[in-house]
């Protein structure tokens, strides 16, 4: 892509595609976003109408959610249990990719990696109620490790799935080589294989952060304690038996989504697009 | 390769996640399966039926509506979002000016709590009050097609709205399997536009098998999670003829408070989400071996 | 194609493999076992201790009750102001979750002090020891004589009072009385008065009844009435213990009658899409005739521009019906109940008590009035008839001289499973989705 070229009917038409394509698809978040200006009433009776805009639902959405309360817990659930998530779906996903020996026991790892994947099929409904009981057994309860330790679980299968896949397809001439240099075991993982997986892991973490992010089964059953609340939980404070307030909905998903989306953009722009260009070669 | 390690270092790798993922996740199957065997409300002592609950999903007839509604959003979901999500990825991953911004935006929609993806759906979808109705008859077609609330088209609708939430998450995948390609076979499949879609599917889709074969086998285990988009469309309604497996697991285990019969209906989620993932699995090792 | 060269490997000796699955079963054990005992222990760090410092926590069905159940916030704050040294945390999730958390701190012992619940999980927990016997606490001061024995008995199993009532269900149909009068619609007073009046203001592009089928199959109220109208009451020892069927005739007509109204169109055409709260939206905008609900939304009916001219109806009389058809609801919804736990703390026991006092005082009933609920006790209370009309209207109603009210609302006096089974079999006729017969085979099937 280093020479210069005439653009083509072929890139137009590719151009417009993507534009179209996303445009469709964002066109329900912009109604979202839209929305969040209206009163309550209006949505429920007149949605495509565009009079009476006001901030009243971010008011109401700022007043009634501790927002900086929820961004911090919701900050720090997801850095623990990413970071710690992708750092021991890696190891393990190295032990039954790479690891050769002497006397191979393929099968065991093949068998493993099925035990592992066999996960990916949980609904998740059906861990709620055991891993309450497990929280309040091991007295997690009422701290973060609650939320983290299932949520490092339940993103394991995803992630070993998604890192075995790539780890098979990887070059062994790189590993090769590095024998050849001597690297040992933990070097060949951490040195030479894991910088090499970045693409992968970024996206991983990527959708890690975002899994955590918007988690609500597990956080609704597992906080009590409204100083561990977390931004999932917003939208359904306003979620009454008889009464839903839709315009405060709206606002604080509008809250919620828009820094997603631009850590979003950051985050891969640096990592999966810069960093990676020419990292494998 | 003889490159060697011993049993030691193999167990220290795999044991924290062996250890996190057997407590949180495996132990609560089987924890499930023992209350599938049981007459359990929930609260008092259970109370050992044997295969009594699995003989009454055979006679349940919503059970067997939501199986099949499950399957056309599968069907759906194989046919359209794999090959949509494919092309997305390559049209971000090539020379469209702003790709960078596109992409975050596409992944949008899986972020959105999934309480408001059914209510701005349901702006669209209503047969009454719907953005699509009124389109359609803005550009003169008088069908009103009851999309949601009536009884043949609403999985079908669940599965779009399903499609357009999951898009951006396929796209990422695909799109860092692109990523990992060496460079050479990008700029090889770009240079001569004229063959293209050619070199996409002689050089790109071969190379990318893998990648295909983990997102197959995520969208398969996707469709068996399906729930929040049923409960907020429809509910479940009309008379559950809209249900899905889960949205049904949930409804009779939380909504009637017959746990044990929606603990056996769990266990039958995840044996054929895990068969038809390992189906999945199996079959794309398969391919890989034929070639 | 270097990416994809193949790894070398062999098959290698069965013992080295036997000892490492036996390792990983060894771990798998090992974990489910310390897990396995671990969930017998108390959980000390639970549900019951919720957070913050009150003495008790009590757990409702809405998240943020300041604004969803202003009656209970202002009763509670109320309760805090006077009892500093006996401080009540109160605590909410959206009703489903809620039931959920219930459900699984029953299981764990880890329930609130004192919480709302649907009667039919109340019930399971009774019969596994897990509420309180409130007997003592009514015994005192005369607090069990403050109720009609009709609030309080439902809650009662064997000798065990496990539930007070937390408000009264007072249900039936808002009218938008301007809409009537300008379509030259009367009042209507039996079931065929409500048949015409649907089809005269269908035909003049009127929504005849607002209502809201999805996410809210429970909001059949007015229904439920006319299930009492047709001899519920009287019916359902029989039914439950399977000697009546709910496809008896009696039902069966009912069920006939609810399928003439929806052909005659008198139900919104998008009911299945629609949720409640949008169905009350189309009410208070002026747009539908009447709203099958109940004294919750007094408040805000009387705000919107429908206010000044709404009025509250028990529902249609039916001449074919069974047993009197003088009938009001207003029965007991959920109960409030009370963790047996509370018995091994004297400090939270009596924080319990001097609650459960305050809630039923005339005091804590004028709190309820003054947020647009009916009293639960017998207290007459005062009421702003010249502001409140609505919620005057509503409680007149209720309390029509020469009227009785079932003693409790039939989804309630049913499994859970039942009364889902019920919400189907009434949304299934009037969405069409089911027959009559269909409909009330449907409810049978759950029974048996």
């Amino acid at each position: 892509m280093n020479e210069p070229r005439k653009p083509r009917t072929g890139r137009i038409v590719a151009t417009a595609a993507a534009y179209l394509i996303t445009f469709v698809i964002l066109f329900p978040l912009l109604w979202i976003a839209l929305l969040s200006f209206q009163s309550n009433e209006n949505i429920l009776n007149r949605s495509f109408s565009l009079d009476d805009l006001s901030l009243a639902n971010y008011r109401q959405a700022t007043q009634t959610l501790n927002l900086l309360v929820m961004y911090k817990n919701t900050l720090i659930l997801a850095f623990v249990s990413v970071t710690a998530g992708l750092v021991i779906s890696f190891m393990a996903a190295f032990a039954l990719t790479r690891m050769v020996f002497r006397t191979t026991r393929r099968r065991v790892q093949s068998s493993l990696r099925y035990y592992f994947l066999a996960g990916l099929a949980v609904p998740v409904y059906v861990l709620l109620f055991p891993v309450y009981r497990i929280d309040i057994a091991l007295g997690l309860f009422g701290t973060h490790a609650a939320l983290i330790l299932p949520y490092i679980a339940v993103t394991i299968p995803f992630n070993i799935l998604l890192l075995t896949g790539f780890l098979r397809e990887f070059p062994e001439e790189i590993e090769q080589a590095a024998l050849i240099d001597g690297v040992g075991l933990w070097g060949m993982a951490w040195k030479v294989v894991f910088p090499l997986m970045r693409p992968v892991l970024a996206t991983l973490a990527i959708l890690n952060v975002i899994y955590v992010w918007n988690e609500f089964p597990f956080a609704v059953t597992l906080i009590n304690d409204p100083t561990l609340t977390t931004v999932s939980l917003g939208v359904s404070q306003f979620q009454g038996v008889y009464s839903v307030d839709y315009g405060a909905m709206m606002a604080s998903a509008t809250l919620v989504l828009v820094p997603q989306l631009v850590v979003y953009a950051l985050f891969q722009r640096q990592v999966i697009s810069g960093m990676t260009a020419g990292a494998i070669r | 390769m003889n490159w060697l390690t011993t049993r030691r270092q193999f167990t220290l790798m795999i044991a924290p996640a062996f250890l996190l993922y057997t407590v949180f996740m495996v132990y609560p199957i089987l924890y499930s399966l023992y209350y599938s065997f049981t007459a359990f409300d929930g609260v008092s002592s259970p109370e050992f039926v044997g295969t009594e609950n699995y003989r009454a999903m055979a006679d349940d007839s919503a059970f067997w509506t939501s199986l099949r509604n499950t399957g056309v959003i599968l069907g759906l979901s194989l046919l359209l979002l794999i090959p949509l999500a494919f092309l997305l990825a390559v049209l971000l991953s090539g020379q469209v000016k702003g790709s960078a911004v596109l992409r975050p935006l596409v992944f949008a929609p899986a972020i959105v709590a999934p309480i408001l993806v059914g209510l701005v759906w349901i702006f669209i979808l209503d047969p009454d009050i719907g953005l699509a109705n009124a389109f359609l008859l803005a550009v003169g077609v008088p069908a009103q097609p009851q999309w949601i609330g009536g009884s043949t088209l609403s999985p079908y609708s669940v599965a779009l709205v399903h499609l357009w939430q999951q898009i951006g998450f396929v796209v990422t995948i695909f799109y860092a399997g692109i990523r990992m390609l060496p460079r050479e076979v990008l700029e090889a499949s770009t240079l001569d536009g004229a063959n293209r879609f050619q070199q996409l599917r002689h050089i790109v889709v071969p190379m990318l098998r893998e990648t295909f074969g983990i997102v197959t086998a995520l969208v398969v285990t996707g469709v068996f999670k399906v729930f929040e988009l049923v409960y907020a469309l429809t509910g479940g309604g009309p008379a559950h003829l809209s249900e899905v497996l889960v949205s049904y697991m949930y409804h009779i285990t939380f909504t009637t408070q017959q746990y044990s019969y929606g603990m056996a209906l769990a266990v039958v989620v995840f044996l054929i989400g895990a068969v038809a993932s390992a189906l999945t699995l199996a079959g794309m090792r398969r391919r890989a071996a034929a070639r | 194609m270097s990416t994809l060269t193949p790894r070398a490997g062999g098959p290698g000796p069965r013992r080295i493999r036997r000892r490492l699955t036996g390792t990983a079963l060894a771990g798998a054990l090992l974990a489910a076992t310390a897990t396995g005992c671990g969930a017998a222990v108390d959980g000390t760090g639970g549900q019951g201790s919720g957070s913050g410092q009150g003495v008790i926590t009590l757990s409702m069905q809405n998240p943020n009750i300041k604004d969803q159940d202003p009656a209970t916030y202002a009763l509670v704050e109320a309760f805090n102001a006077r009892n500093p040294q006996l401080r009540i945390n109160l605590v909410g999730q959206p009703v489903e979750q809620h039931q959920q958390q219930m459900t699984i701190a029953a299981q764990s012992d880890t329930l609130p002090e004192v919480f709302w619940v649907y009667d039919s999980l109340a019930r399971n927990m009774v019969k596994d020891g897990k509420l309180l016997d409130l007997t003592p606490i009514l015994e005192q001061k005369g607090l069990g004589q403050k109720f009609k024995p009709s609030m309080v008995d439902g809650f009662r199993q064997g000798q065990v009072q496990y539930g007070v009532p937390y408000q009264a269900l007072v249900t039936g149909f808002y009218y938008n009385k301007q809409i009537l009068d300008r379509h030259g619609v009367p009042m209507p007073r039996t079931f065929d008065d409500l048949l015409a009046a649907s089809k005269k203001l269908k035909a003049a592009g009127i929504v005849p009844i607002a209502k809201g089928a999805n996410s809210s199959a429970f909001s059949v109220w007015s229904f439920l009435t006319m299930l009492s109208r047709h001899g519920f009451e009287e019916k359902t020892p029989a039914i439950l213990d399977g000697t009546l069927g709910y496809d008896n005739p009696d039902f069966l007509r009912l069920y006939e009658h609810i399928a003439e109204l929806a052909d005659a169109g008198a139900f919104p055409s998008n009911v299945s899409t629609q949720t409640y709260a949008q169905a009350v939206a189309s009410f208070t905008a002026g747009k539908a005739a009447f709203l099958d609900s109940g004294v919750w939304e007094a408040a805000k009916i009387q705000k919107s521009p429908v206010g000044p001219h709404t009025g509250f109806w028990a529902g249609p009389e039916f001449p074919d019906g069974v047993g009197d058809q003088r009938l009001a609801m207003n029965a007991p919804s959920a109960p409030f109940v009370v963790s047996a736990k509370v018995k091994k703390d004297d400090r939270k026991y009596r924080a319990v008590e001097a609650f459960l006092h305050f809630y039923y005082s005339d005091e804590g009933q004028q709190i309820l009035v003054d947020n647009a609920q009916p009293p639960v006790t017998t207290y007459r209370p005062k009421v702003n008839t010249a502001r409140d009309t609505v919620f005057a209207a509503v409680l007149d109603e209720a309390g029509r001289p020469g009227w009785s009210s079932p003693s409790v609302q039939p989804d309630l006096a049913v499994s859970a499973a039942t009364a889902s089974a019920m919400y189907d079999s009434l949304y299934g006729v009037i969405q069409k989705a089911l027959t009559p017969k269909e409909a009330v085979e449907l409810v049978q099937r759950s029974i048996t």
